[in-house]
């Protein structure tokens, strides 16, 4: 689904990204751990083009997301992205957050988009904030809402930066169990998390990134029960 | 003992106030809301990434905000007009009492002035946007100028408009000097009021107290229009 080539990308003389190859597929959950500073935001932000890549290469269903030529607001809609800190937009209500996108790109009329949004807000068990606004909402709360906000598009992969990592400890749980959900149903997911749990219980694949490069990679019982590389080794008993 | 100060004129003559508040007014609306649409697009410019737009709307900026209003105003007054007319439209010409060609270059002049602080005020509160708002409406597919026209303008509206409140307040007070050209706005009308009653100095108290009531009233205006945005947070 995405195919990753020679990825690279430098902010000035910082090389952050050092030549990262590597391809996920459907269905797949890949979870990317690492020391902060290891590049895997930067990483994850390349893939829908928030970051512009150095050189390299990413393919996305077939089409060449990092050529000029290619449209990718169209790509994007296919990409869902949950941010760190949430970044619902303060000036609407939950119910406009998440219509906004499908009925401004017309991908759907305002009627079906809402209940869309109704449907999901429901699965989230939110359905009762639907016209509350973000500032009325917990950070758990908050961060369900953006989810459902992405999956109002109905995405082909979603993106996860951080999603619980500015959240107060006991609203963790909640935000993880809609992500769990979404793996069972079979969404391709690519998480970077410090949630070493999730990335056992959930993850098909997780990668180790270090200095720009991915490490380590293999199954989560290869990477947890058994990891080759020293600076895994380093890395997962300081957090482990 | 002798009256220090006899304000009997303005029986007489408060009309000429009257009329000059009505114009000041008019004239200080037009001027802010050119200089409104101007600065949207100037700001608009300064932050896109087209290096032309880019650099013209900032030495735009600087240069309105580096030469005096008076200069730029005899500029295209004595200048400009020369080779761009401004059209005399009747109906307002006798809503002005006055010359509507000379009261369009004179809002003109204000306008192309005020524009460039616009801008300055419009691309602060743009830039008070937190920079994930763009990236999670781009996330989503919209393109750069539906996320600026449906987010960040939006939210950047609510924090400049009591600015834009103050620079209405500032702009009542500028506009008194495009009575060098003559037009007939309040510190014009007090001027002749002076020169019909060959009184030199009660006729100036009377226009200050009237630019004062404008810009108080102005001022708490915009403080109350503060509070209740600060409320809605």
């Amino acid at each position: 689904m995405i195919e990753v080539n020679n990825l690279c990308k430098s902010f000035g003389k910082l090389n952050v990204l050092n030549s990262i190859t590597t391809e996920i597929k459907k269905g797949e959950v890949v979870v990317i751990i690492g020391p902060s500073g290891s590049g895997k935001s930067t990483f994850l932000r390349c893939l829908n083009l928030l970051e512009q890549p150095t050189s390299g290469e990413i393919i996305f269903e077939g089409i060449p997301i990092t050529s000029p030529k290619t449209n990718i607001n169209l790509l994007r809609q296919k990409m869902g992205m949950v941010f760190q800190q949430f970044n619902l937009f303060p000036h609407m209500s939950v119910i406009d957050n998440i219509t906004l996108a499908p009925v401004k790109l017309k991908r759907m009329t305002r009627q079906q988009a809402i209940e869309k949004a109704m449907d999901l807000l429901k699965r989230v068990g939110l359905e009762d904030k639907a016209y509350s606004y973000p500032g009325q909402l917990s950070g758990g709360q908050k961060q369900r809402i953006a989810i459902v906000r992405s999956l109002a598009m109905s995405p082909d992969v979603m993106l996860f930066d951080e999603p619980t990592s500015a959240l107060d400890p006991e609203m963790v749980g909640e935000v993880l169990s809609v992500m769990k959900e979404l793996a069972r149903e079979g969404m391709t997911m690519v998480v970077v998390t410090h949630e070493m749990g999730f990335a056992k219980e959930v993850g098909t694949r997780v990668m180790f990134m270090d200095e720009g490069r991915i490490a380590e990679e293999g199954t989560p019982e290869e990477i947890f029960g058994n990891p080759q590389n020293p600076r895994t080794r380093e890395f997962l008993s300081k957090v482990l | 003992m002798k009256i220090l100060f006899n304000f009997s004129f303005l029986n007489k003559y408060y009309w000429y106030y009257l009329n000059g508040v009505k114009n000041t007014i008019f004239l200080t609306t037009l001027a802010l809301f050119l200089g409104i649409i101007l600065g949207m697009v100037l700001a608009l410019c300064r932050l896109s990434k087209n290096k032309p737009l880019k650099y013209f709307s900032g030495l735009y900026i600087e240069v309105m905000r580096g030469t005096p209003l008076l200069v730029q105003i005899m500029i295209l007054y004595y200048g400009i007009t020369q080779f761009v007319p401004f059209p005399e439209i009747d109906f307002i010409s006798s809503f002005l009492g006055y010359s509507s060609a000379d009261f369009f270059a004179g809002a003109a002049a204000v306008a192309l002035n005020s524009g460039a602080y616009v801008a300055e005020i419009i691309r602060a509160g743009i830039q008070s946007i937190n920079k994930g708002q763009m990236e999670a409406a781009r996330s989503l597919g919209l393109t750069h100028s539906m996320a600026m026209r449906h987010i960040i303008i939006p939210q950047a509206f609510k924090n400049i408009l009591p600015a834009l409140g103050n620079e209405f307040v500032t702009l009542i007070k500028e506009t008194s000097i495009v009575s060098v050209i003559g037009i007939m706005e309040l510190t014009k009308a007090g001027d002749i009021v002076r020169g019909a009653t060959a009184k030199g100095f009660e006729p100036l108290l009377v226009t200050a107290a009237i630019y004062l009531t404008l810009t108080f009233t102005m001022s708490k205006l915009v403080g109350l229009l503060e509070r209740r945005m600060a409320a809605g947070d």
